[in-house]
């Protein structure tokens, strides 16, 4: 009987942590009237250009430096190639929304893990249009929140400039990665951090003009 | 009209055909031998570079600029200043980064590509690259220049690298473009220009 009762406390207590946690993504912002239903992202949509970045990726400790290079290739398609600063290619992708192949990556690299998350960062950095279900405000940002899957993203467009500054891509409740942009012009990004949170990774891109 | 172009990208890319001619096994004995003197007298030897990263997709290469320092018998510093400070030194069998100040090192024994290509690039100025079993060589002439095409037996290596191509500065018999062909037909070409031979360089620059 009283092993049961132990049982049933710790259940309910656990299933409170759950629900605190599951308010967690949006504890802090305040519900607001929707007042768009689609946002399109500026970043990485023109293909006249060539998006060259100096790149540095940590990974558990490891530092690993090259260049990224994003290039739309198609209405739906982007083509990443990612290399070492002398050019070695390290690996070319093309993706889509729902597309993703790999034209080559070297042996080092070919681990499933590490593509499926690369697959999952640049399809969320390259995706040009987030549908919107909620709107939140806290004090600096709108907040809006675009189902993906099980899972949300929470874009964050500063209120100041209306310049997107981040999107957090969160499952019902938790953070998994935030990506972050610093634009001067709100049509390209001169710096960009993907930042992830439940494993010890991060990306960090820094436009470079060529000479 | 349609005639009129067609003729001249005939007569241009016959002309671009002539200009790259095989040489001759004489030639070849010949050229190998002008490098090999030169080279032997290289003691250090620091240039800058211009390297061109061609994909296709890309309309326009990616170009970044730095200076190359050697020096006898196998210091080597690559260093990028433009548009970022990225340097790379291969120094008693270790790989020295600084990336906008961000240092680390990489032991050779686990970077065999990085070692191969320092190899060749060392050999190339050195001259002991030529009788290397890990090639399969081919000698051209172009005006004012040779050219030889390396292409690599190995086949990890053939994995990363189609061919390496290395113009000689005829005169000088000393490099002044490597390229690198990858898989796909996507390039690295390195330009070298004000070339500096024994001028004296300290040791402590190839420390990162």
């Amino acid at each position: 009987m009283q092993k049961s009762t132990i049982q049933f406390l710790l259940i309910n207590y656990f299933l409170a942590i759950v629900l605190v946690s599951c308010g967690s993504v949006t504890k802090n912002y305040t519900p607001k009237k929707l007042d768009k239903t689609a946002y399109d992202v500026p970043y990485f949509s023109d293909s006249k250009t060539d998006y060259v970045y100096k790149t540095n990726i940590s990974v558990y400790g490891n530092e690993l430096s090259g260049i990224f290079i994003a290039k739309k290739i198609s209405d739906t398609t982007h083509r990443i190639v990612f290399t070492t600063e002398f050019g070695n290619k390290l690996m070319d992708f093309e993706i889509s929304e729902n597309d993703f192949k790999v034209n080559s990556i070297v042996s080092e690299l070919d681990r499933k893990i590490l593509i499926n998350t690369l697959k999952e960062d640049f399809r969320l950095l390259l995706k040009k249009q987030y549908l919107i279900q909620e709107q939140f405000e806290n004090e600096s940002n709108d907040i809006y929140k675009s189902a993906d899957g099980k899972r949300d993203n929470y874009i964050f467009i500063s209120k100041k400039d209306q310049k997107l500054e981040k999107i957090v891509h969160a499952s019902k409740t938790k953070e998994k990665f935030t990506l972050f942009f610093h634009s001067e012009n709100n049509i390209f990004a001169e710096k960009i951090q993907i930042i992830h949170q439940n494993i010890k990774l991060k990306i960090e891109l820094n436009y470079f003009k060529s000479e | 009209m349609k005639t009129k172009i067609a003729l001249l990208i005939l007569f241009i890319s016959s002309g671009l055909f002539a200009q790259e001619q095989k040489m001759t096994d004489a030639e070849i004995a010949s050229f190998k031998q002008d490098v090999n003197v030169v080279a032997k007298k290289i003691k250090t030897l620091s240039t800058d570079f211009v390297q061109y990263k061609h994909l296709d997709f890309l309309s326009k290469d990616i170009e970044t600029s730095g200076k190359m320092v050697f020096k006898e018998p196998a210091l080597l510093q690559w260093q990028y200043k433009k548009p970022y400070n990225y340097s790379i030194v291969f120094k008693n069998g270790k790989i020295l980064i600084n990336d906008e100040g961000k240092k680390s090192a990489v032991d050779i024994g686990n970077s065999k590509i990085f070692a191969r290509i320092n190899k060749l690039i060392v050999g190339s100025v050195s001259g002991n690259m030529f009788d290397d079993k890990e090639f399969t060589i081919s000698y051209f002439k172009l005006k004012g220049q040779n050219l030889a095409k390396f292409i690599p037996k190995d086949a990890t290596l053939k994995k990363y690298i189609k061919q390496i191509e290395l113009t000689f500065d005829k005169e000088e018999a000393t490099v002044v473009q490597v390229k690198l062909l990858e898989s796909s037909e996507d390039y690295t070409r390195i330009v070298l220009k004000n070339k500096v031979i024994n001028a004296k360089i300290d040791d402590s620059v190839f420390t990162n």
